[in-house]
Order: C-alpha cells, then sequence, then structure tokens
C-alpha cells in the first residue's frame, strides 16, 4: 500500500463542556494536518438548529480558543445528535487517516501499537511510520496470543509488521516488539499504556466474543490514561 | 483556518423515518378506534379507514414535494407559513400543536384502557385516567431529561408492535365469520364517511417525518419514500384489522369494548392474544405519545424561529440541552385533555375527532399551499421530488375536496372546538405575532403577473447592516438607468455547500440568512425608494453560485463590495472575486469603501474597453451625494511634438462621454498632462472621495488584467475605489 504522506488527524472535542480541555497535544501534533471538531451533543428531543442558534457563539469561542496560537488547524463546529456519525462524515470530508481519542499529552516520545493481524495492518503501519517519522519517537507493537495459540506465529505477526514500518524508511532501531504468551490483553495493554505517551490502535469490527462480552477497543480507551490514535479502517 | 459557523448534522435514515412515520400511526388508532368505528359504521369501517388513506396518501403526496423543496423542521406549519403568510402560518402551527396535543391525549387514554381493561379487578375511569396521567408523566419526565440516540430502542418497539398485528391479522383471517359482516354498511355512505374523520387520527405519523425534515438524511430520497410507503402501508394494515376485528367479532359486541381488538385476539388466540395485543397497544401508545412530544416541540421551534412564537418557549435546559419549557407547557395540557375523560363519557372519540380535525384543516391548507408555491415558483424552490403531470393539480384538487367533505360530516361539538381552535390561532397572529414575523406569503406573486423588464442591480452582501454604503451606490446606479427600466436590487447571500447535502441541515442556515437579509433589507429599499429582493442560496463555491444568479436574474449590474486585499499566488484579488469578474455577464464594478460618503467621483479615463463604463458609473456614482463627476484624462506629454495635447486629450474625453450618453454639462472634464504620471495621479485625485478606473479584461492566467499601476492606485488612495468593467461577450474568449 503506497505511504499515506501527510498524515490528517481528526482530534473530537465535546464543546458543550463549558472547560474544554486545552488539548497541549495539538502541538505535539505539528507536524501533522489536524482537523479539530467541535461537536455539541443535542439530545433527541431538541432540533439542532434550535440549540445552535442558542449556544453557536459560546461554542465558536471555545473552539477558537482551542485552536487558538495554532493557524494550521481546520477547526469545525458540529451539532449533531449522533457523535459517532459525525465523526465519521467529517473523517471522510477531510479524508482523516486517525482519530485521536481520550487523553492529553504534551509530547509523544515512546508509541504503544497492539495489533491483531487484522486487515486494517497496513494502514496502522503506515500512519506509525508517518507518526515516528514526524515526532522522532520510539514505537512498540504489542501483540498477545490466545490461549491456545502458537507463540512463534506471534512472533512472525510481530516481526513482519517491523518489517514493514522499516520499508517506510523508517529507522529499524525506532521500532521495537512485544510478544505476551498468556494473559488478558485487555489489562496488559492497559498495564503497559502506563509506560508510554499515546497508543495506536486500529478502528475494526469487533469479534463475535467481544460483540457479547464487550467491545474491547472501547474498554480500552475509556480505562487508558494516555491518548488514544484510532486509526480508520476505510476499506 | 477556522469553520464560518457551525454545522447542523442530519442523523435520521430511512429506517428512523419509517419507524416514526409509521410507527407513530400504529398508535392507540388501531387498538382502541376500532369499536367506536363498528358501532358507527358497522364492517363498512374499513373503508371508512381506506378513504382516511387516501386522505392522507393525498396529504403526503403534496407534502413530500415541499419537504424536499425545503427540508427543513416544521412540516405543513412552515409550507403553510411561507406560501400564504403568517396568519395562515399561526393557524396551522396552533392547530398541529393541538392536534398533537389532543392526539396525546387520546394516545395515553388508550394506554390506560388497555392496562384496566384486561385486568379484571382493575376497573372505572378513574383508574384510566390516572394510569393515562402516570404513563404522561413518566413520558414528559424523560424527554425533559433529554435522550441520545433512542432511535434503536424506537425501531425495536415499532417492529415488536407490528409484528404482534401481523400475526392478530394472519391469525384472525381464519376465525372471520362471514355472518358478522352483513349488514355491511348499516349506517350508509354518511356513517361511513363521519367514521373517517373519527378515524383519520390514526395517519397523523406521516406528518411527523415532514415535521423533523431537517434532521432526515438524504431528505430528496428519503422524505418523499418513508411518507408514501407508510401511508400505503399502513391503510393496508388498518383495513384488515378491521375487517378481521369485524368478522371475527359481531359490531355490536365490538362496538361497546373499551379494548375491541383484545378481544377479537382474545377469541382467535385466547389469553396470549389478549396479552399480546395488550402489550403492543400499550408500547404503541408510549411510543406514539413520545413522537408527538417531539414533533410538538419541533413545531414550537419552527414558529419561534419565524417570528409567531415566543423565544421563551424555545430556551433550553442549561444542562439537559431540551426544550424543557415547550415539553413542559406541551405535557400540561395534554394532561388537562386527559383529566377531562373523568367528566366526558366519550372522551376517547372526542379526542380523536379533535385531533383530526385540526390537521385535516392543515392539510386542506398544505394542498393550497402546493398551488401557490407552483405558480409563484419563488427561485429557491427546487424540489427533488415533483408530483409528475398527471397528478398536478390532480391530487391538491382531490385534496382539499376530500378533506371538505370529510370535516362536513364530523359531528358539529368537533366543529366548534375545532373552530375554536382555528380562532385562537388567528386571535394570536393578531395580537403577537403580526408585528414580529418577517415576510409576507408568496400568495401575492402567485397571483399577480411579472412586470416589465428591469434595470437589475446584483450586490452580494455578507452583512446588511455594515453594507449599507454598498446597498446606497447600487440604488443610485439603478435609479439612473430608469430609462432602461425600472430599478431593481437584488441582495444575494450566498452559503458554501450543496444544496441537497445529505448529511447536513443546510436548509436551516439558508432560511436564517434569507431572514436577515429581509429584515434588513426593507428599511434600506424604503429609504432609497428602490424595488428590492433577497436571495440567500447555497452553492458549492461562491463565485459559482453568483456567477449562476446572474445569469439567471438576468441583471445588468454586479456591484461586488471589495475588502481592498489582493489575492496571492495565481489570484489577483481572490478566488471569489476573479472567477465572477471573468465569468459574469453583465456590467460589474468591484468597489471598496471606506467612507460613507461618495462626494464627488473622479474617473480616471483612458481610451480602452472600459471607459464608457467607468466614466458612466462615475457619473451615477455621483447622484448619491448629487454631485458632478470629474472626468481626468491622463497622458504623458507630448506624443506627437510639437501638436497641442490638450485639444485632443479633451476631444478623446468628449468622445468617451458621448459615447456613454451624456451631456458635457453632467460633468467635469479635467485634463493632466505629466511624465510622471505615477506621481501626478495620486496627488490629482487625493482630493475626491471616489475613483472609479477601469479594469481590463484581456487576458492573462486569470483573464484580469491588472496593470500595477492601477493596482497602486487602488491600494493606496484614501477614499473609495471602484473599479470598473464592462459587459463583456464570453463567445469572444
Amino acid at each position: 500500500m503506497p505511504p499515506i504522506g501527510e498524515l490528517t488527524i481528526l482530534i473530537p472535542v465535546d464543546i458543550s463542556d463549558p472547560e474544554p480541555p486545552p488539548l497541549d497535544v495539538l502541538d505535539v501534533l505539528r507536524p501533522f494536518e489536524v482537523v479539530l471538531l467541535g461537536y455539541f451533543p443535542v439530545p433527541d428531543q431538541a432540533e439542532p438548529a434550535l440549540i445552535k442558534h442558542e449556544y453557536e457563539a459560546d461554542a465558536q469561542t471555545r473552539l477558537d480558543a482551542i485552536a487558538e496560537g495554532r493557524p494550521d488547524v481546520t477547526d469545525i463546529l458540529v451539532f449533531t445528535h449522533d457523535r459517532g456519525a459525525t465523526i465519521d462524515r467529517v473523517a471522510d470530508q477531510y479524508d482523516c487517516e486517525a482519530v485521536l481519542t481520550a487523553g492529553d499529552t504534551d509530547h509523544i516520545e515512546s508509541i504503544l501499537v497492539p495489533i491483531r493481524g487484522d486487515v486494517n495492518i497496513e494502514r496502522i503501519v503506515s500512519v506509525v511510520a508517518e507518526l515516528v517519522r514526524g515526532s522522532r519517537a520510539t514505537a512498540t507493537f504489542f501483540h498477545s496470543i490466545d490461549e491456545d495459540g502458537d507463540p512463534s506465529q506471534g512472533e512472525y505477526l510481530l516481526r513482519g509488521t517491523v518489517e514493514r514500518v522499516t520499508e517506510y524508511g523508517i529507522d529499524a532501531d525506532r521500532i521495537d516488539w512485544q510478544l505476551a504468551e498468556e494473559g488478558d490483553p485487555y489489562s496488559d495493554i492497559v498495564a503497559l499504556g502506563e509506560q508510554y505517551d499515546i497508543i495506536v490502535l486500529g478502528e475494526t469490527e469487533p469479534s463475535l466474543r467481544e460483540r457479547i462480552i464487550g467491545d474491547m477497543l472501547s474498554r480500552i480507551i475509556d480505562d487508558i490514561e494516555i491518548p488514544a490514535l484510532i486509526v480508520r479502517d476505510i476499506e | 483556518m477556522s469553520s464560518d459557523g457551525g454545522e447542523l448534522e442530519r442523523t435520521l435514515g430511512f429506517l428512523e423515518a419509517m419507524t416514526l412515520g409509521g410507527g407513530t400511526m400504529i398508535g392507540a388508532g388501531i387498538f382502541i378506534l376500532p369499536g367506536i368505528a363498528a358501532r358507527n359504521a358497522g364492517p363498512a369501517s374499513s373503508i371508512s379507514y381506506a378513504i382516511a388513506g387516501l386522505v392522507a396518501l393525498l396529504a403526503a403526496l403534496s407534502l413530500s414535494e415541499l419537504a424536499t423543496g425545503m427540508p427543513i423542521a416544521g412540516g405543513s406549519y412552515h409550507y403553510v407559513n411561507r406560501a400564504l403568510g403568517g396568519l395562515f402560518g399561526a393557524i396551522v402551527g396552533w392547530g398541529m400543536w393541538t392536534g398533537l396535543m389532543f392526539a396525546s391525549a387520546f394516545y395515553m387514554v388508550g394506554f390506560g384502557q388497555y392496562i384496566v381493561g384486561p385486568i379484571p379487578w382493575l376497573d372505572g375511569r378513574h383508574f384510566v385516567i390516572a394510569l393515562g396521567l402516570f404513563g404522561l408523566a413518566l413520558l414528559i419526565g424523560v424527554n425533559y431529561y433529554g435522550t441520545d440516540e433512542s432511535s434503536a430502542l424506537q425501531n425495536v418497539m415499532i417492529g415488536t408492535e407490528t409484528a404482534i398485528v401481523l400475526v392478530f391479522v394472519a391469525v384472525g383471517l381464519f376465525f372471520i365469520d362471514t355472518a358478522n359482516l352483513t349488514p355491511f354498511a348499516p349506517t350508509g355512505p354518511a356513517g361511513i364517511i363521519g367514521t373517517t374523520g373519527i378515524v383519520f387520527v390514526s395517519f397523523l405519523g406521516f406528518e411527523i417525518i415532514a415535521t423533523v425534515a431537517g434532521e432526515i438524511k438524504d431528505p430528496s430520497r428519503t422524505i418523499p419514500l418513508s411518507m408514501i410507503l407508510s401511508v400505503v402501508s399502513v391503510t393496508l394494515l388498518y383495513v384488515l384489522v378491521m375487517l378481521v376485528s369485524t368478522g371475527v367479532v359481531p359490531i355490536d359486541v365490538l362496538g361497546d369494548s373499551p379494548i375491541p381488538v383484545s378481544d377479537v385476539a382474545e377469541v382467535s388466540m385466547g389469553t396470549i392474544g389478549v396479552a399480546g395485543i395488550a402489550f403492543a397497544a400499550i408500547i404503541a401508545a408510549i411510543s406514539s405519545s413520545n413522537s408527538s412530544i417531539l414533533a410538538a416541540s419541533r413545531v414550537i421551534y419552527a414558529m419561534g424561529r419565524d417570528g409567531l412564537m415566543s423565544e421563551w418557549f424555545n430556551e433550553s435546559h442549561d444542562r439537559f440541552y431540551t426544550p424543557h419549557r415547550a415539553i413542559l407547557a406541551t405535557g400540561g395540557v395534554t394532561a388537562l385533555l386527559i383529566l377531562l375523560g373523568l367528566g366526558v363519557e366519550t372522551i376517547i372519540a372526542l379526542l380523536a375527532e379533535a385531533a383530526s380535525f385540526s390537521f385535516l384543516v392543515a392539510y386542506l391548507l398544505v394542498h393550497v399551499s402546493l398551488v401557490v408555491f407552483r405558480r409563484a415558483d419563488p427561485d429557491e424552490y427546487e424540489p427533488t421530488f415533483e408530483l409528475p403531470g398527471a397528478l398536478y393539480p390532480l391530487v391538491p384538487i382531490l385534496g382539499v375536496l376530500l378533506t371538505v367533505v370529510v370535516i362536513s360530516q364530523m359531528a358539529t361539538i368537533i366543529i366548534v372546538i375545532g373552530s375554536g381552535i382555528i380562532g385562537l390561532g388567528i386571535v394570536w397572529y393578531v395580537t403577537y405575532a403580526r408585528t414580529r414575523t418577517v415576510g409576507s406569503g408568496l400568495f401575492r406573486d402567485a397571483i399577480t403577473s411579472a412586470p416589465g423588464e428591469p434595470y437589475r442591480v446584483i450586490v452580494p452582501i455578507a452583512n446588511p447592516e455594515t453594507q449599507h454604503g454598498l446597498l446606497r451606490l447600487a440604488a443610485a446606479t439603478a435609479h439612473a438607468n430608469e430609462a432602461d427600466g425600472t430599478p431593481e436590487l437584488v441582495a444575494i447571500n450566498v452559503l458554501e455547500g450543496t444544496r441537497d447535502a445529505p448529511n447536513q441541515n443546510i436548509e436551516s442556515k439558508r432560511l436564517e440568512h434569507q431572514r436577515d437579509l429581509l429584515q434588513n433589507a426593507h428599511v434600506i429599499a424604503e429609504e432609497m425608494d428602490v424595488e428590492l429582493r433577497t436571495r440567500a442560496i447555497v452553492a458549492p463555491e461562491i463565485s459559482t453560485g453568483l456567477v449562476e444568479a446572474i445569469a439567471d436574474e438576468d441583471a445588468d449590474q454586479l456591484l461586488i463590495g471589495w475588502d481592498g486585499v489582493l489575492g496571492e499566488g495565481a489570484y489577483t484579488f481572490g478566488h471569489t472575486i476573479d472567477p465572477v469578474i471573468t465569468r459574469a455577464q453583465c456590467d460589474v464594478s468591484l468597489v471598496k469603501l471606506v467612507e460613507e460618503s461618495i462626494g464627488t467621483p473622479v474617473a480616471l479615463v483612458a481610451p480602452g474597453e472600459n471607459a464608457e463604463t467607468v466614466v458612466r458609473r462615475a457619473f451615477e456614482f455621483a447622484s448619491v451625494d448629487d454631485t458632478v463627476p470629474t472626468f481626468l484624462y491622463v497622458q504623458p506629454p507630448a506624443a506627437h511634438p510639437g501638436g497641442d495635447t490638450g485639444t485632443a486629450g479633451r476631444e478623446i474625453l468628449g468622445d468617451i462621454a458621448e459615447a456613454a450618453g451624456l451631456e458635457p454639462d453632467e460633468y467635469d472634464a479635467e485634463l493632466l498632462v505629466s511624465d510622471d504620471i505615477e506621481t501626478a495621479i495620486p496627488a490629482a485625485i487625493d482630493a475626491y472621495d471616489t475613483v472609479c478606473i477601469g479594469l481590463s479584461h484581456r487576458t492573462d492566467s486569470t483573464g484580469i488584467l491588472y496593470g500595477a499601476f492601477t493596482e497602486q492606485i487602488a491600494l493606496n488612495a484614501t477614499g473609495n475605489v471602484a473599479l470598473v468593467r464592462g459587459t463583456v461577450d464570453i463567445s469572444d474568449r
């Protein structure tokens, strides 16, 4: 898959919050294209135009305050019933490869990338490559094997992924990998997350098990404290 | 780059629209009314439902066209308001709100009846009313607090109740005893039509799709498809339910039952049937009532938007962001209506029929509005769904006729109540709304024919308050050309976006801009004694929108404001102005206004294509402050050694002025002979308040030859600057 080139990142912010976070991460992401989406969640009972009429001025001021001093950032204000639908639409409109959620940081030096050998791996790899290239950070790929899985398969996946990253011209000593042969991937990732500055996750269809037990992706994002960059699965 | 105002996301897809429409329709209407319908019309009541379905279908067709032309909140109210003006808007707005409240009360009494009915030890109307109030209180509470993305739950509820009804019909078909079906129509046609009025409330749901049109995704397709499909499928369902009900249970038994469908289910499916129907009836009542509350708040919002309702109602809650006042008001009146049931025996029939009346009147006016829109054909009316030639004007005419027939057969008490509601709307309009609404309906446009060819000046306006000066200039220009036609100004505001954006509600913003323009424009138009029209349009790019509008309007001149800043890179002025200057097929004046007063204008004249126009504009602008323009002809000394450059210069000036249709006493001629024109000219024009220069249209990459010299003057002049070009014949390129 050809390199993405300019990495475009979408950052959604709940702009109805009277004190939205200052988002220091915006400064860290300067090498990249950033689209700042201020979404205002509108309950079903209200016509979005009504809420916009009342709160647009305040919301726009808050959005401008976040984007202040960062003229390259594209900022958009949307009044919506459905946060997810708006994020998808805006991400499509502005060709965003990834969505940044949760947490804030003022530096990116170490990146954690849990992978599962999904179809999305190519996109994840190219996003990580761009991220490393632009931020001079190091990245660690992490994989956890199923109970009856084969450790060598896991290692094969990880080594292969590392190699793919180097194909983008990234120095091999900036990339590392780690294999967990047992244990619950969810808690491993959350624990590991404490040692890193940012986590990159691929957006994928949840597996059947996950649909029943709960979407692991959401659980990780809820519990982890560092920002999560979600790579969109567009195909 | 920052956004120019918030966007509005459309989030309701086809499935949501269907459940909103169809689901609301399958409310208490189909579970409660069969009893009353059977009593009033016997087995022929299924025909009543069919006729009501036809009336609904006709209304759905007219509404579909109007809704795709204006996909914005308000439904029937909005279209009637725009077509027929504030008075009828108030009537329909109030009619819809009260109609929805009557319907809600009807659903909740039905809810009460279906809990009380099957349970043997729970008896008496006070229980019914109490339960109805309780259910309403819960609903109001939930809506006050606010819900997010409840559409998934709604889909499940509607799906379940529909499935149960389908099973009921399927099983019931086997239990039909044809003896019950004769005599088929014991009360004759009058009874059938009279019953139509009562059961029409069962068809209210499709309207709600139009009421929330601002939130429907891909409205051009979704709205007509879901409205028509929901009416047709629900009508079929109703007819079948009625046939099964009147076939399985004799009409006198059916007519006396407060839970008729449940009784039918008892015969065909025993206790399970009763439980199933009761369950379906209860969720149906809740979901329909919920939709009515949501729709009511949209109507109140739409009325507030147009100045027909106090903004107080539309203020949203600080924390929940719900329109809590509108919700409480709606709930309060609905509760009162439910309470009436304590005193009124036939409360259910009364509530149902009153709701039907309000909406029948509304749909009558909707049909009229469709005709008005078609005849007036305003520029912004571009419906993606149009009634095909064969159906227009058949549909609106038939629609009006049928509604009149149905209304005429309604009970007298209902006509009295209904007329009272109409009266309320009229009183409200006269006392409150008349002074606050902006813009009258299109009725005038529909019945008058177009005047003679005007002299039309187009002025793109972003903010009418600050662009007062621009409009004054445009008015002066238009007046000066009175010989060519009635002076007319068209103030245009272009919104960037796609007209049919499937996921964004652009129409709402467009309407807001339109309203702002209108409000400010009236004052100006009166002051300047000129015809002023306003248009807010949506185009993918501002320049495209303007060029199209100019062609559309067959404009004579474009007067566009300029902030005095040059464009970057390949652009001379900027990505908006450049294409307009190259492609607009009319005279173009690019005006930088730094002072309010135009004063005495000076025109810099040089032989060329635009000389006439430059001179003409200067003359027209002079009329603003009633001054005499100066035409300044500049040339380096001694082009011909020994020649008298002065005379030659004056002659050229005279020729140009004559060609522009000006008499020598209408201007002052000045000659400037200097070999350092770069310093001489700025000094010479400094004394004037406004300078007019020509824009060449010989081509370079942008098609605008804008010499460094002209640039220097334009940028450095202390007063107002107008860059002028005449009409270009594009075929020359």
